[in-house]
């Protein structure tokens, strides 16, 4: 099992400059927030489904499939309760608001989509040069790699841990909700150690290896502006602002729709 | 300026938060060029000396220090820690925690990076290091890919990148097979050659060491003795006695023909067996066979079977290839093999983690399929590696109880198994400690314990004894082997091999997911030649045993054949 999402293809998507990706995780968040009526934001979808083709990265929104269909679920009632229209249909379902939760959920889904293509195309310390490019501090843009690098680790060392108390006899399926959050406690107490010693090997060799030693501190990987970076940045750049306009004028609104 | 690497005047120091001191007046000078070995049983200090050479203490692992210690010519008191990275490389045990980055070459960069070395240099430096540790053919893959070898010598090799005059690895070894293991030590070798850089290695393995300049045994913080290698290697009592595994060959020796030179490695064992014109009874060799033969006749009852056993793994690695064999009632079997090799994926099917996806595999002649994890569970107890990831409970007691309690035992019964088996583990009056305080060697075996409570008629175990130290080793080995005596079939994974020739009874030696050899240990330690495709070595003494021609597994049982008349 790889634990990374990382995928370590040659694509279109994984040859674009990482600040090119970042802007346009930046982007296409502008042009999903600004409607609220489903038919609006397909355009981006269609741009964002596109780029997971191109990246060849469906394998990992396979991977967080469960995770995705709880979200689709409770989002889909979540935003009827919190909102409301003219035409009732039934139980708390309007029109307006069943119409302005399908943006809602599509928002969250492809936001994930978006986050799911930057992570799968992009190296971690590309990343991390891509934030720097844009202006963030270096220790930031570590911090924040960071991050991102412990989960794969955690996710196996939960994989682990799960088997070894399975080993045990402990059986997580079964049992009401209440019995069965009392039976993670014995994977998430070995697992918050384990990450606890994990991160501690993690911090001694960082400083081993002399990190924050010099201020003007170089880079191995270089990052590189082409052709088809210009193109996509200005694509984007002008996808947004148009979004914004129309969204200024009007458009893209579900009539007669309270929110709460 | 000295031509000392390292000066070390009276050091104490004393972790935060305990009462004991960690180092207890350590004074030592390692001139530049050195190659030296910190050796000592658990806790004596080695890693907290090793760690104040870098500046870690006490810079990152805070507590009360006293004395010094000069680095070329730096005081690790008043540097930084990546000041002082710029001239001590150090490398950790756990392989995996200190390497960070998604390829092969930005790991080896990062630690020129952080110096701000020019890109091309750093070009140049991968090249050079990745050629140096054999890695070449690896630089673009993800470090999480490789083996633990690999990882181990991708680790060296991001230090060796920064150009350090001093490198210190910390139990560089002590997770990797016997051929992996030698991997790193060509390495040391490698860089002992060269003048200007000076070598300090905490080390468990004896046999590795052999080309070292020196060793410092250590204990309670303390230097206990300090000389050259091969001095200090012939005290076998004293290594003994301070937890460090001594030589099997210097140890027969000093019982049958002591001299003040004993022999250390096989070649001088061979030289020195003839020249003492010891000889082995024939008699008495066929004898000790005969017995090999009857222990064996008393396990017939197969327990577990395999036939042509296939495992892939959902991303399409195929791990076990047609594997068939039989274990019986009451044997005390080692399953050894490469990092890799399937050996971890094998024992996962004897209780039920893992289903075939291919063959048989039956368990009290039911196949696993039908009986599942919590059933099977019952019958067959499985020790995992790291006993960190399965504790979690505040006391010792309820730890070793959970396996009962969720069988639904009652509480008197629990009460009476954890008892039984803390006893077992010899851990009574521990009931109300936190486990997480105890040592590793403790946590081990309350992991052991919390097994044992459900009273399996199989016991697996996966590498026992790594990272303890030979001592505790030895404790761990002794107490499974009752566990064995008193009638639980016991499986246990390894890459110790002296644990193998001196506690298995039988061994199965698997190779990229197929059994390459199986037998008793004696037949498969006889077979050097085969092992060796599977990257094992038997240890020094066996090797020297069989180029006398016969092969024994102890110094003990070699003494007990010896030719006395022959004399």
């Amino acid at each position: 099992m790889t634990p990374e999402l990382y995928l370590d293809y040659d694509t279109v998507i994984h040859r674009l400059d990482a600040r090119t990706k970042i802007l346009i995780f930046v982007f296409s968040f502008i042009a999903l927030v600004v409607f609220e009526h489903p038919l609006w934001i397909i355009p981006i979808s269609a741009l964002t489904l596109l780029q997971t083709t191109l990246a060849r990265a469906w394998v990992n929104v396979w991977r967080i499939r469960v995770m995705l269909t709880i979200l689709t679920i409770t989002s889909i009632l979540m935003w009827n309760v919190f909102a409301s229209g003219e035409t009732h249909l039934f139980l708390f379902f309007d029109l307006e608001s069943l119409l302005y939760s399908l943006t809602r959920t599509m928002l969250i889904l492809l936001m994930i989509l978006c986050g799911v293509n930057l992570i799968s195309t992009t190296r971690n310390e590309e990343l991390v040069l891509g934030m720097i490019g844009l202006g963030l501090p270096y220790r930031v843009g570590f911090t924040i790699s960071t991050a991102l690098r412990l989960v794969p680790t955690i996710v196996s060392s939960i994989y682990t841990i799960s088997q070894a108390q399975r080993s045990r006899g402990l059986d997580l399926e079964s049992g009401s909700i209440l019995q069965r959050m009392k039976k993670y406690v014995p994977l998430l107490i070995p697992v918050f150690i384990s990450t606890i010693r994990n991160t501690n090997t993690f911090g001694m060799a960082l400083e081993s290896k002399g990190f924050g030693a010099k201020k003007d501190r170089t880079f191995y990987l270089k990052l590189e502006m082409r052709n088809l970076d210009y193109f996509i940045l200005a694509f984007g750049a002008c996808f947004s602002v148009v979004s914004i306009i129309l969204d200024i004028k009007g458009f893209g609104d579900i009539k007669g729709l309270t929110r709460f | 300026m000295s031509d000392h690497a390292v000066n070390i005047k009276d050091l104490q120091f004393r972790y935060r938060g305990e009462k004991k001191l960690a180092l207890d007046g350590i004074t030592l000078d390692v001139p530049k060029g050195e190659f030296l070995v910190i050796m000592g049983a658990s806790e004596a200090g080695k890693s907290t000396l090793a760690a104040s050479l870098n500046g870690l203490i006490p810079h990152y692992m805070r507590g009360r220090i006293k004395g010094d210690v000069v680095v070329l010519g730096r005081n690790t008191m008043e540097s930084t820690i990546p000041q002082l990275a710029e001239n001590v490389g150090i490398v950790f045990q756990d392989f995996e925690a200190q390497l960070f980055s998604t390829n092969v070459e930005l790991e080896i960069a990062f630690g020129p990076e952080n110096f701000g070395v020019a890109r091309e240099e750093i070009k140049q430096r991968i090249d050079e290091n990745l050629k140096y540790v054999g890695l070449e053919e690896f630089r673009n893959r993800p470090p999480f890919t490789l083996s633990g070898g690999q990882k181990q010598k991708l680790a060296i090799a991001s230090v060796l990148a920064m150009q350090p005059k001093l490198l210190v690895m910390d139990e560089p070894t002590t997770d990797l097979d016997p051929i992996s293991k030698q991997g790193i030590f060509e390495i040391t070798n490698k860089l002992r050659q060269s003048d200007d850089i000076t070598l300090i290695v905490v080390e468990h393995e004896t046999e590795e060491i052999l080309n070292a300049d020196r060793i410092v045994l250590i204990q309670d913080g303390k230097i206990i003795k300090f000389g050259p290698v091969r001095e200090i290697l012939q005290e076998v009592e004293t290594l003994e006695e301070l937890g460090v595994m001594p030589l099997g060959i210097p140890m027969f020796f000093k019982k049958v023909n002591p001299s003040s030179q004993l022999p250390l490695t096989p070649d001088e064992g061979v030289e020195a067996f003839k020249k003492a014109s010891l000889q082995i009874s024939e008699v008495k060799f066929k004898d000790m066979l005969k017995e090999d033969e009857a222990v064996s006749r008393q396990f017939s009852t197969p327990i577990i079977q395999c036939k042509d056993l296939e495992h892939t793994y959902p991303n399409g690695v195929r791990a076990l290839r047609g594997i068939n064999l039989e274990i019986n009632k009451g044997e005390m079997i080692a399953i050894i093999g490469q990092n890799g090799s399937g050996k971890t994926t094998l024992v996962k099917h004897f209780n039920g983690l893992l289903m075939p996806t291919g063959g048989d595999l039956m368990v009290n002649g039911k196949p696993t399929s039908d009986q599942g994890i919590f059933k099977l569970g019952q019958r067959v107890g499985y020790v995992f590696q790291n006993p960190d990831h399965q504790i979690f409970s505040e006391f010792v007691f309820d730890e070793v109880a959970f396996s009962p309690r969720l069988r639904n035992i009652p509480e008197d019964e629990v009460k009476e198994r954890v008892s039984e088996a803390l006893e077992a583990v010899g851990l009574v009056g521990y009931e109300q400690e936190d486990p997480f305080s105890l040592t590793k060697s403790g946590r081990q075996r309350v992991a052991v314990a919390s097994v044992l409570t459900i009273q399996p008629e199989v016991l697996i175990l996966d590498e026992p004894t790594t990272g303890l130290d030979y001592k505790e080793q030895r404790s761990m080995m002794d107490m499974v082997k009752r566990l064995n005596e008193r009638g639980s079939t016991t499986i246990f994974v390894t890459h110790h091999m002296w644990v193998v020739a001196e506690y298995a009874q039988k061994v199965i030696v698997v190779k990229d997911g197929k059994i390459l050899l199986q037998g008793t240990t004696r037949d498969v330690f006889s077979n050097e030649k085969i092992l060796e495709e599977s990257f094992l070595r038997p240890p020094h003494f066996v090797q020297f045993a069989n180029r006398l021609g016969k092969t024994f597994l102890t110094p003990n049982e070699m003494i007990r054949c010896l030719d006395m008349g022959g004399r």
